[in-house]
């Protein structure tokens, strides 16, 4: 008779760094227990604690370099909570211009580089072939637009803000410098370059892409949680800022400011796990793995956004956002579905980008109001690409960091990623037979979530 | 997946062709060599200097000085984890 056995995938393909998937199988071969461990940040909260908050947002961009925009402007809306700092109109609208070029070109990364092979070659081929190259070879001409494209985005950021590498641009009380009429033309014309880019990207999906996978959207690693996201007080989807809203899985929602997230959200460290876990702590039923009747397990991240938006306020993606709703529902549940979810956002912020160049706000000379250090508390927030970003701090007379607590993106779904490995483990093995071609889906549920 | 540990580049391969064989960068860390893809980095770096990887592609080029600026920070950090006795240990 067979014994139980653990399968190991590690490292997953391209989710490159430390995450590991660990499967278990019981004697009859059928899946017991399946695991997704991931290390996240850990020790920036006690590293901070002593230093001046000003330094905060060009430390935590260096460190957090993945996404640095999005922990610069985190931590710079922290201090601004800190010190009592209230940027004018125009540092706010320019620190959201940073932000959402910022998505567009992780979004580009993400669809066409880590998630597109998988479905343009399907999850059955060779590994080896199974990625950009393989892309290249099927699709120069698309190949060729996505090289074109990838680098815009970061190219409008470093003309403007200074090289791109570790944001600096964001400080207490505003921007550091304002924009000038002829960046605000040469960025808004490179902007509705990428905004067809991003409509052409999304079409394309549709038609070759998603239309092939019309069973693994709604099926692979499909499970049924809550969601939260960012929306301003109308229900618009934002990125940027806004109310966070926290929807339960069968619809209903709760809408409050980031400020009171220790109110609705906690967390949660398990013993198998190196990174934290968050659950919705005001849904009063706890927190529960058990793939059966999961406790407290909501999503973030491109579905969670679109989910719990009422509309979109600009209207390509709006016309997106419909179409998929007709077809999906609201909430959406299906995993795969966070790619298309992503390639509206795409749309959105591309969208967003024209519009703010088209703000003329945008180009006032006054970006920063005076900060003085003093003693407080800020919490920052902003949807990142990978969720809901939080970083909450408290000063000291001296304006130093007396504590600090961050909530990063792909902690909030570290929990949903266990379920829906679990689920897409459990639905495709079954006699203890692990192929190639299974083991691949399986790390298709989780490349949805981008961690 | 959020540390963004720079990786110093030791060689730099292919490049015969812009789509069908890139530049790619040949990444030394503990010993372990590994090709790393560009296309989605900011520029091709030269060797000796590091690059930012997220799942198997290089973000971000950092100059030597840059890198050891933030491979600092990042010692300080573990330090601060090593005297609280929570040096965290990779995944079970």
């Amino acid at each position: 008779m067979p014994k139980s056995q653990v399968v190991s995938i590690h490292p997953v393909t391209r989710i490159e760094g430390q995450a590991r998937v660990d499967i278990h199988l019981d004697e009859s071969g059928r899946v017991s227990d399946a695991r997704v461990a991931i290390s996240a940040l850990r020790g920036f909260e006690q590293f901070v604690i002593g230093r001046p908050a000003e330094e905060i947002p060009r430390i935590v961009s260096r460190i957090c370099g993945i996404c640095p925009w999005m922990h610069h402007l985190a931590a710079v809306k922290a201090v601004d909570g800190c010190f009592g700092a209230v940027p004018p109109p125009t540092g706010q609208l320019l620190r959201e211009l940073c932000q959402v070029i910022a998505h567009i070109h992780d979004k580009i990364l993400h669809f066409f580089f880590l998630a597109a092979p998988d479905f343009v070659l399907g999850p059955d081929g060779d590994y080896s072939v199974r990625n950009i190259m393989g892309l290249v070879r099927q699709e120069p001409e698309l190949a060729a637009r996505v090289a074109r494209m990838r680098q815009l985005g970061q190219a409008m950021l470093a003309r403007f803000a200074g090289k791109s590498i570790h944001p600096v641009a964001g400080v207490a009380g505003g921007f550091s410098k304002p924009m000038l009429e002829t960046e605000r033309r040469e960025l808004a014309a490179d902007a509705l370059v990428l905004l067809d880019f991003a409509s052409f990207a999304l079409d394309y999906a549709k038609r070759s892409v998603f239309s092939r996978f019309r069973e693994e959207l709604q099926s692979l690693g499909a499970i049924t949680t809550g969601f939260l996201g960012a929306v301003d007080a109308q229900g618009n989807l934002r990125l940027y800022d806004g109310l966070l809203r926290l929807m339960r899985p069968d619809g209903s929602w709760v809408d409050f400011p980031a400020s009171d997230y220790e109110r609705h959200l906690a967390e949660q460290v398990e013993p198998w796990s190196y990174a934290k876990m968050v659950y919705a702590k005001s849904w009063g039923e706890g927190f529960s793995l058990n793939p059966a009747a999961p406790m407290g397990v909501y999503r973030v991240n491109t579905l969670a956004r679109l989910n719990v938006c009422d509309q979109v306020a600009t209207p390509r993606a709006q016309a997106e956002l419909e179409d998929f709703r007709a077809q999906f529902g609201r909430p959406a549940q299906g995993t795969l579905l966070y790619h298309w979810a992503r390639l509206i956002e795409l749309v959105y912020a591309c969208e967003r980008t024209v519009e703010l160049l088209a703000d003329e706000r945008i180009t006032d000379p006054l970006v920063r109001t005076p900060a003085e250090s003093k003693a407080g508390r800020g919490i920052g927030h902003v949807e990142a690409p990978r969720g809901t970003l939080i970083h909450d701090y408290s000063t000291d007379d001296n304006g130093c960091i007396t504590r600090a607590n961050l909530i990063v993106g792909t902690t909030h779904n570290i929990a949903p990623m266990n379920l829906s490995v679990r689920q897409a483990a459990a639905s495709l093995i079954c006699d203890g037979e692990v192929s190639e071609s299974i083991l691949n889906r399986i790390e298709m549920a989780i490349r949805a979530y981008d961690p | 997946m959020c540390l963004a540990i720079p990786m110093q580049v030791v060689a730099i391969q292919g490049g015969s062709d812009e789509l069908l064989d890139p530049e790619v960068a040949l990444v030394e860390s503990d010993g372990v060599r590994k090709q790393i893809r560009l296309e989605m980095a900011d520029r091709v770096p030269a060797v000796g200097e590091y690059v930012i990887i997220h799942a198997g592609f290089a973000i971000r080029t950092l100059t030597e000085e840059e890198a050891e600026y933030n491979l600092s920070l990042m010692r300080q950090m573990a330090e601060v984890l090593e005297r609280e006795g929570r040096l965290p240990e990779a995944p079970q």
